[in-house]
């Protein structure tokens, strides 16, 4: 009895601090960030110091009080929702299209969709902004500088990853599931939407989650292919780096408040995350 | 209701009749001239530092209620803006209206025809030319953005040059001072010659050590991951040492010296073994201190001594909010090698970098009239002083003697009389037809020397073998 | 009773988008990458020069080392978060108090945008105000500076990747561990299988496409890495990945032709490397079948 105990209390010991010590070296630097981010330029300077001195809000106030960032910051929760929800559909149908139907080609156009993720996105820029401002062109619209715009061109890495996700979970759906659907008399959006859609949850969750967080954080894409009214969040974090010295606390608050919205998807999403445990009990 | 609608009506004409009348006194010309582009929305984009936050905030505002005409900054990082607007010049897209031009990038605009000629579009056209904005109020420092036939490209918005600051609280210490005395056997003092500059750089990172302080002898722009260790050295460290125009002979298209360049010349590794040799007395932060970390350590008070761009000495000197060493920075013109100052008098060379930029009009704009307006707006005389004060920038000859910056220069430590008595020692950048291609194939060199992972020497005449390759890459070879 | 003609139709708004976005683009820089093109040349436009970009960048020092470094990058910092995530994941499948604060907690990283992951790690690394140099110089004596060391900036970049990404390999592990049978788990058991036995004869066959999609989104992502490094240390001698010195090559130095070039090799070199990957995992499986 005894030594059970103590292999017991030893296994809690173990697996508490496995727990506490990765949780510490997950939240350092954040806590960091939120540190700095409560400083004021000159407090910054000395010598290092891990706890909350004060509360310095100036720099919160600052950014949320500025209606650049506002607007920044409408942007990318408009753009990063739109096209999270638009890889998630698009997804669907196309991986579900790869998985049951029988298309000439199948493998290499599931490949093909893949490469488009690798590509470095440097040397890409400059045939996207000529796309961007001269090649898709209505009067004096074009797509340069608008929300559409990085919508449709974050499907360029988010689609791909998202098929690729989507494969597995769809793959794993028995197919006899959907002739039996048929069977009973529904369509394809019957099939979709009762059969696959309930069962890959979860990974569509996951999918459009991750898609969301893809594009809530992109960076270089947005700041080549914006100027004023479409500029995301990200694009913002870097105006605070200058010749007369980098404002670390305002660049370290911007990016706080950044977390705050990908933060609250995450705690919100635990529950499909948890939904997706029991995704094995499914198949039985 | 409908009585009191028609009173609220008569105030209303009364009040816009009253104040049609006071500003066709005032601001009659800018109202008629800008009439045909009232409405009108010009864009530009620029990096986002105090001038132009304070073009972004202040005078944008102020041009739009005057003329109708609204404005739209883009304010972007220093790599971004480059990139951003030669994209939108050579596309020929027409996104900016104006563009910010570094005064370094100034010549590859011009040999790419991206700009337009602001004198003669103003002599063009005569209806948008205001009487109040004079090309010839401007310091010399116009003259980088002016052709062979003296027309202006850009309307100067910043000008500063990078000076020796020192911290008057450490070499005014009667303590600090007897100790150097005694150590060195001559009294402690702003450095005036390289050796001098590097004892009180020894001198200081031993007193750091023993006072327990962080303080170190001299600043280095040295990071080692962005280009500004190599402008440190190119245009700061070598001009005073006496290598000019980045050691490249354009017209020989060389930078060796076998062939008329300089760049693996003596002169060349002596200074880059002085600037290296200075790394030891930096702080830490040294090897990864661009331009605006430079000037924060200082401002930290980590550096005893150092070479800091002007656009930070007044904030350094001036601001509590950002600086814990307000009031003790002293200024003063950088250390020279012997013979260098007196070579710059003649004209004959130059002792540091003049650094700063202008606002210029790209030929793909499409509201070239409206922008004219607007330049014309923001280099007028009456706009200077407080842009000055709360840039720390000038532009205009006239702007030195106006009480505003004279209060400043005292709190500067006199660092606008500097810029005005002996700006002329400074100069801009080389006039070369391409500037970030060359520069991007000496940084891994000047990084790898920093790195200690090849010898001055080796360096730059590894350094001077890629640039040549690159010149005759681009065309401007041998 | 599957019409292919409703597949592709299915299919065809992601081709499209794909196509104009992701197709166009590379055609251009395939165009693009045969010619010699600096705007800032004497004679600057392009100029038709075959092969030369090609060779050129076979005796690219630069080039060369930037392929060496993104290699170790890549390799280390991957090979760290599939280890990690997959013990973090294997320890949330069970069952204990505060289960579920720890998984957010975990997840945080994954949810800072790159660009401010990179300015926290600099802020953290940088000496003057930077904790992580300080204490170890106080602690250990040891002298940590990204700047002087090269080696110590890549070491800084792959932990910095380690941290921002292995909640993402959590995250995938989690959804793979979790869709797995408990039937042959528990056969195994009952057959007399031992921990090691049960992970490698039955959870990793299972775990294996999740496995294999992660690690390839990781690889693609790694390789083409700049926001990050270049925030945290500019892509110095340590850390000029190969993404970076792309960068470097098209955008301050407008050399959009020979930038092309390298983009395409590197595209070539990544897509190689994936169907080596997807080829030898997938021929291992069927062996382990039969």
């Amino acid at each position: 009895m005894t030594i059970s105990f103590r292999q017991r209390a030893w296994r809690l010991f173990v697996t508490y601090g496995f727990w506490i010590f990765t949780t510490i070296v997950t939240l350092l630097p954040i806590w960091w960030m939120f540190v700095v981010s409560m400083r004021s330029r000159v407090e910054l300077f000395g010598r290092p110091n891990l706890s909350l001195s004060r509360f310095f809000v100036e720099n919160y106030t600052n950014v949320l009080t500025d209606s650049t960032f506002q607007r920044y910051m409408t942007n990318s929760v408009v753009v990063s929702t739109s096209n999270a929800l638009l890889v998630m559909v698009l997804a669907l149908l196309a991986t579900y299209a790869l998985s049951r139907y029988k298309l000439t080609g199948r493998d290499n156009i599931f490949f093909w969709l893949i490469t488009n993720r690798m590509a470095p996105p440097a040397a890409f820029l400059l045939p996207l902004y000529i796309m961007f401002t001269r090649t898709f062109r209505l009067g004096d619209w074009t797509l340069y500088d608008t929300q559409i715009g990085l919508i449709l061109l974050y499907c360029v890495f988010n689609l791909p990853f998202a098929i690729w996700l989507l494969k597995g979970v769809i793959d794993g759906i028995p197919i006899e599931l959907d002739d039996a659907a048929m069977i009973d008399g529904a369509g394809l959006w019957g099939v979709l939407r009762h059969v696959i859609v309930p069962l890959a949850a979860p990974g569509l969750a996951v999918t459009g989650i991750l898609s969301w967080v893809f594009a809530w954080n992109e960076y270089l894409f947005a700041a080549n292919l914006t100027s004023v009214q479409a500029r995301t969040i990200t694009t913002g974090l870097a105006e605070f780096v200058t010749v007369t010295g980098t404002n670390w606390g305002e660049l370290a608050a911007m990016s706080m408040l950044t977390l705050i919205p990908s933060a609250i998807i995450v705690i919100l999403a635990q529950r499909y995350i948890v939904m997706g445990l029991t995704f094995g009990a499914v198949k039985e | 209701m409908k009585k009191r609608f028609t009173f609220i009506l008569l105030i209303a004409i009364v009040l816009l009749a009253n104040m049609s009348l006071v500003s066709a006194d005032m601001h009659g010309w800018w109202a008629d001239a800008a009439a045909p582009y009232a409405g009108a929305t010009i864009r530009g984009v620029s990096e986002s530092t105090p001038p132009s936050n304070y073009v972004a905030d202040v005078l944008a505002a102020q041009f739009t209620e005057l003329t109708g005409i609204n404005v739209e900054f883009e304010t972007t990082s220093w790599d971004q803006m480059y990139s951003k607007a030669i994209n939108d010049m050579e596309a020929n897209t027409g996104i900016y209206d104006f563009v910010y031009i570094e005064q370094d990038i100034i010549y590859s605009y011009l040999a790419q025809d991206y700009l337009v000629n602001l004198t003669q579009f103003a002599a063009d056209n005569p209806d948008l030319a205001y009487e109040g904005y004079d090309e010839s109020a401007f310091t010399s420092f116009a003259d980088y953005f002016k052709n062979a036939d003296g027309d202006l490209f850009g309307v100067p918005m910043e000008a500063f040059v990078k000076v020796y600051l020192y911290r008057k609280d450490l070499f005014e210490d009667a303590d600090i001072m007897a100790a150097f005395e005694e150590e060195y056997g001559y009294p402690l003092a702003p450095a005036e010659n390289f050796d001098q500059y590097r004892d009180n750089a020894m001198f200081f990172t031993a007193y750091g050590e023993n006072m327990d302080m962080d303080l170190w002898g001299t600043t280095v722009q040295g990071s080692t991951g962005h280009p500004a260790s190599t402008y440190e050295f190119l245009e700061s460290i070598g001009p005073s040492f006496g290598l000019y125009n980045w050691g490249i002979n354009l017209d020989a298209g060389s930078a060796m010296s076998a062939n008329g360049g300089a760049l693996d010349g003596d002169t060349a590794v002596e200074a880059l073994t002085f600037w290296l040799s200075m790394l030891p007395y930096a702080p830490p932060e040294a090897t990864s201190s661009t331009w605006d970390e430079v000037a924060s350590s200082f401002a930290a008070g980590r550096a005893a001594q150092g070479w800091v761009y002007g656009e930070n000495a007044a904030w350094i000197a001036t601001d509590d909010s950002r600086s814990a060493v307000t009031g003790n920075v002293g200024v003063r013109l950088p250390v020279t090698a012997p013979g260098v100052i007196e070579a710059a008098e003649m004209g004959d060379g130059y002792i540091g970098y003049y650094d700063g930029g202008a606002f210029g009009v790209p030929h793909s704009s499409r509201n070239k009239e409206a922008t004219l307006l607007w330049l014309q707006f923001i280099g007028q005389q009456s706009v200077q002083a407080e842009w000055a004060a709360a840039g720390a920038r000038i532009t205009h000859t006239a702007t030195f003697d106006d009480p505003l910056i004279a209060e400043q220069d005292a709190k500067v430590d006199g660092y606008y009389t500097l810029l005005e008595e002996q700006g002329p020692l400074f100069a801009g950048a080389p006039p070369f037809p391409f500037h970030a291609q060359v520069r991007e194939v000496i940084d891994p060199f000047i990084q790898r020397a920093i790195l200690g992972e090849l010898s001055p020497a080796d360096a730059l005449s590894q350094a001077a073998a890629a640039v040549d390759e690159e010149l005759s890459r681009l065309g401007y070879g041998m | 009773m599957r019409n292919p003609r409703t597949g592709w139709l299915l299919l065809s708004p992601t081709l499209i988008i794909l196509l104009l976005f992701g197709f166009a683009p590379f055609l251009y820089v395939l165009f693009v990458g045969f010619n010699q093109w600096n705007v800032f040349s004497a004679d600057d436009g392009l100029v038709f020069n075959g092969l030369d970009n090609f060779r050129r960048l076979v005796f690219d020092d630069d080039f060369l080392h930037s392929v060496g470094l993104t290699a170790r990058f890549a390799i280390f910092a991957i090979g760290s978060e599939v280890v990690l995530g997959f013990v973090l994941a294997q320890m949330l499948t069970r069952n204990f108090p505060g289960k579920s604060l720890f998984r957010i907690i975990h997840t945080l990283p994954l949810m800072v945008a790159p660009i401010a992951v990179g300015a926290i790690w600099r802020l953290l690394v940088i000496p003057g105000f930077g904790p992580v140099p300080f204490f170890l110089d106080r602690w250990f004596d040891l002298k940590y500076q990204i700047g002087s060391y090269p080696d110590q900036a890549l070491w800084t970049s792959v932990i910095m990747d380690v941290w921002h990404w292995t909640p993402f390999v959590t995250l995938t592990m989690l959804a793979g561990l979790s869709a797995i049978p408990k039937e042959p788990v528990e056969q195994a058991r009952v057959d007399g299988a031992n921990r090691f036995q049960v992970f490698w004869y039955v959870t990793l066959p299972f775990l294996r496409p999740v496995l294999l999609t992660t690690v390839f989104i990781r690889i693609m992502d790694a390789i083409r890495t700049v926001d990050e490094v270049w925030m945290l240390a500019g892509g110095g001698p340590g850390t000029r990945f190969t993404g970076i010195y792309i960068w470097r090559v098209v955008f301050p130095r407008t050399d959009y032709g020979y930038g092309s070039s390298i983009s395409l090799i590197t595209l070539y070199l990544t897509i190689v490397l994936c169907w080596l990957l997807f080829i030898a995992i997938s021929g291992r499986r069927k062996g382990e079948v039969e």
